[in-house]
């Protein structure tokens, strides 16, 4: 501050401005998420709208569909009172979404069963696989994006690149297939039939699915890191490493992986959608009793009130993991909140 | 040009030659199989379950029907939907895309903007399966659901891109020039749009043709002697411990269209990307 005392003019703005910074950053960092917070607020209520009046496709009249076609016209009204369906459209959504707030999401129009209930009961098995594919698919990525990374040999870059892309071809389905048909049959390292819900018994079923559904994450995750990778090698901070002589556990870490982090993360977080999908998949052939096979269970009944109520968890739940990984994406690289 | 980006033009091409002619292989012989192959698609016989032999190249399924010709008659069913599941959405997302990206109605923009936000972040194939759920199984249906769904990721690249387009010098010029809006739109904003999306639709081809597959694969397809790759690998899976060749000759025949898609795409970028550096 003796330099302002001196002379009050230019420098003193110049501090000024330069202590400002950090504080100027908060703000646009809390702007940032709080716009983000708002937007997927909005998305969430979207998702909300679209799976409520995904009823309205439907060529028939579910509830006549229910009943069968011998229903009287009385059991019918009956039946559409008692759901609601006799309300006009925005009445009908007003319900649905104050009952979403209170963990209703309707009835079965077939067993009677809550979808909530259903939903609760097979979502763990579902999410467990999700996990487990997303951990697998982090831990192969990681070494294969760094060791092409460094190697710096352009056959190798190469060869990855054609590889991902062709790996990308190949469908999820085909390839549980043939897993079940090397691992099943060919060597018995997975049980035919059946589940165990508690934790670590329920690895032995769950293992090979989470690998196959790993592999249409792993060619996209590991492109990302590769070239987020390359960008950090371009880096003076690792040139600086390598001079200083950093550990190499050090090296990895601090110098190449950490700043190289941010965009895998939020990746991830968009990469949900796709794992969902591939798990109802893996789920199907693996019979296995998660909420995807409830859903092709249910699409197959036309049994609309929870193919309506699962769609809307996902749709909630690619809503909300979205939202924390851009979260994430701020906290690991300041740097994205100025852009 | 330098000797580098000489080789790597070359290799573009040559991953746009191979996969065209991977994928006109297989159109190509989608056409003719069907024609003057040994066998009809739908034709049952009492050789049930045989594995693949000089006879039935590709073995036979429980109903004794030839495998090889029932791959090679649902080319144009698969490659044909899944083409239509790209088409008709690049269309739509890019014109809609294009005029969010051009209009000045703030609250037009960010109502349709945050919709195309909701529809995006259902999971794809959750998404179109509801979808399909609720129209009714079939082709046709497949066709609509994916376009339903996908025209919001087309439009949200569209979006973005027509943003930055419509700053563009040649746009003003052409304002300035006095064209009709109808004509700026179409003939200087539209193309330069839809080059990003039309990108994005070539590495969106492989994964709605997987996704066609998918859904008959679950039951939501064609309906049965219709042969297509999905529904074949659904019925081969139940009985892959004994006859493996049921389900495996119709996953590689979607690998292989896959495959030709990402190959060609992959040498496009190669070539598109070496002519930026210039």
């Amino acid at each position: 501050m003796a330099s302002s005392a001196i002379n009050p003019g230019a420098p003193a703005e110049e501090i000024s401005a330069e202590q400002k910074v950090p504080d100027k950053n908060r703000i646009a960092l809390r702007r940032t998420l709080f716009g983000r917070f708002i937007r997927s607020l909005v998305v969430a209520f979207w998702v909300m709208f679209i799976a409520f009046s995904l009823l309205r496709f439907s060529p028939g009249d579910p509830i006549r569909l229910a009943l069968g076609t011998d229903a009287t016209e009385e059991a019918v009204a009956e039946m559409k009172q008692k759901y609601g369906l006799d309300q006009s459209f925005f009445v009908q959504f007003y319900d649905y979404f104050t009952g979403v707030f209170s963990g209703d999401l309707g009835t079965s129009f077939f067993s009677q069963r809550e979808v909530t209930e259903v939903v609760a009961m097979h979502l763990p098995v579902t999410l467990m696989i999700i996990l487990l594919s997303m951990g697998a698919a982090v831990i192969i990525s990681i070494p294969i994006a760094l060791s092409v990374a460094l190697s710096r040999r352009p056959v190798i870059t190469y060869f990855f690149r054609t590889s991902t892309s062709i790996s990308l071809a190949i469908p999820g389905f085909f390839l549980a297939l043939l897993g079940l048909l090397l691992f099943g049959t060919v060597v018995t390292w997975v049980p035919a039939a059946g589940y165990e819900g508690n934790f670590p018994s329920n690895l032995k079923y769950l293992w090979l699915p989470a690998l196959v559904n790993c592999f249409s994450l792993v060619p996209i995750l590991s492109r990302v890191l590769h070239s987020s990778l390359m960008d950090t090698l371009g880096e003076e901070f690792v040139e600086t490493g390598v001079i200083r002589g950093v550990g190499k556990l050090k090296f990895y870490w601090s110098y190449m992986l950490r700043p190289s982090l941010a965009p895998t993360v939020v990746l991830v977080s968009y990469m949900v959608g796709i794992m969902i999908g591939g798990t109802v998949v893996m789920e199907m052939i693996f019979s296995l009793p998660g909420i995807g096979r409830e859903l092709i269970e249910a699409v197959s009944t036309r049994d609309y009130a929870i193919v309506q109520g699962i769609v809307m968890i996902f749709g909630l739940i690619v809503v909300f993991t979205s939202f924390i990984g851009d979260l994430l994406g701020y906290l690991l690289d300041r740097r994205v909140t100025l852009s | 040009m330098s000797k580098k980006a000489k080789k790597i033009r070359v290799e573009g091409t040559l991953g746009v030659i191979i996969g065209a002619g991977m994928m006109g292989a297989l159109l190509l012989a989608g056409l003719l199989i069907p024609w003057f192959g040994k066998y009809d698609a739908n034709e049952i016989s009492e050789n049930q379950l045989m594995p693949p032999s000089s006879d039935n190249y590709f073995g036979t399924d429980m109903l004794g029907r030839d495998i090889f010709a029932r791959v090679f008659d649902a080319v144009f069913i698969d490659i044909g939907t899944a083409f239509a599941g790209v088409l008709i959405p690049l269309a739509v997302g890019t014109i809609i895309g294009t005029l969010l990206g051009i209009s000045r109605n703030r609250k037009v923009n960010s109502f349709i903007g945050s919709l195309i936000d909701g529809i995006n972040a259902f999971p794809f194939l959750i998404f179109v399966i509801a979808l399909v759920a609720f129209l009714g199984a079939g082709l046709g249906s497949i066709i609509l659901a994916l376009s339903l769904v996908n025209w919001a990721r087309y439009a949200r690249i569209a979006r973005t891109r027509a943003v930055v387009v419509n700053q563009q010098g040649y746009v003003e010029a052409a304002r300035t020039l006095g064209y009709k809006p109808s004509r700026i739109l179409f003939r200087h904003i539209i193309p330069n749009v839809s080059s990003e999306t039309r990108a994005y639709a070539l590495s969106d081809f492989i994964i709605v043709i997987i996704a066609v597959a998918a859904l008959s694969f679950l039951g939501l397809g064609v309906n049965p002697p219709q042969a297509e790759w999905g529904a074949m690998i659904k019925d081969g899976a139940n009985i892959i411990t004994l006859a493996w060749w049921a389900a495996v000759f119709p996953g590689l025949a979607i690998c292989w269209a896959g495959i030709s898609v990402a190959v060609f795409s992959e040498g496009l970028t190669k070539r598109i990307g070496e002519g930026n550096q210039q």
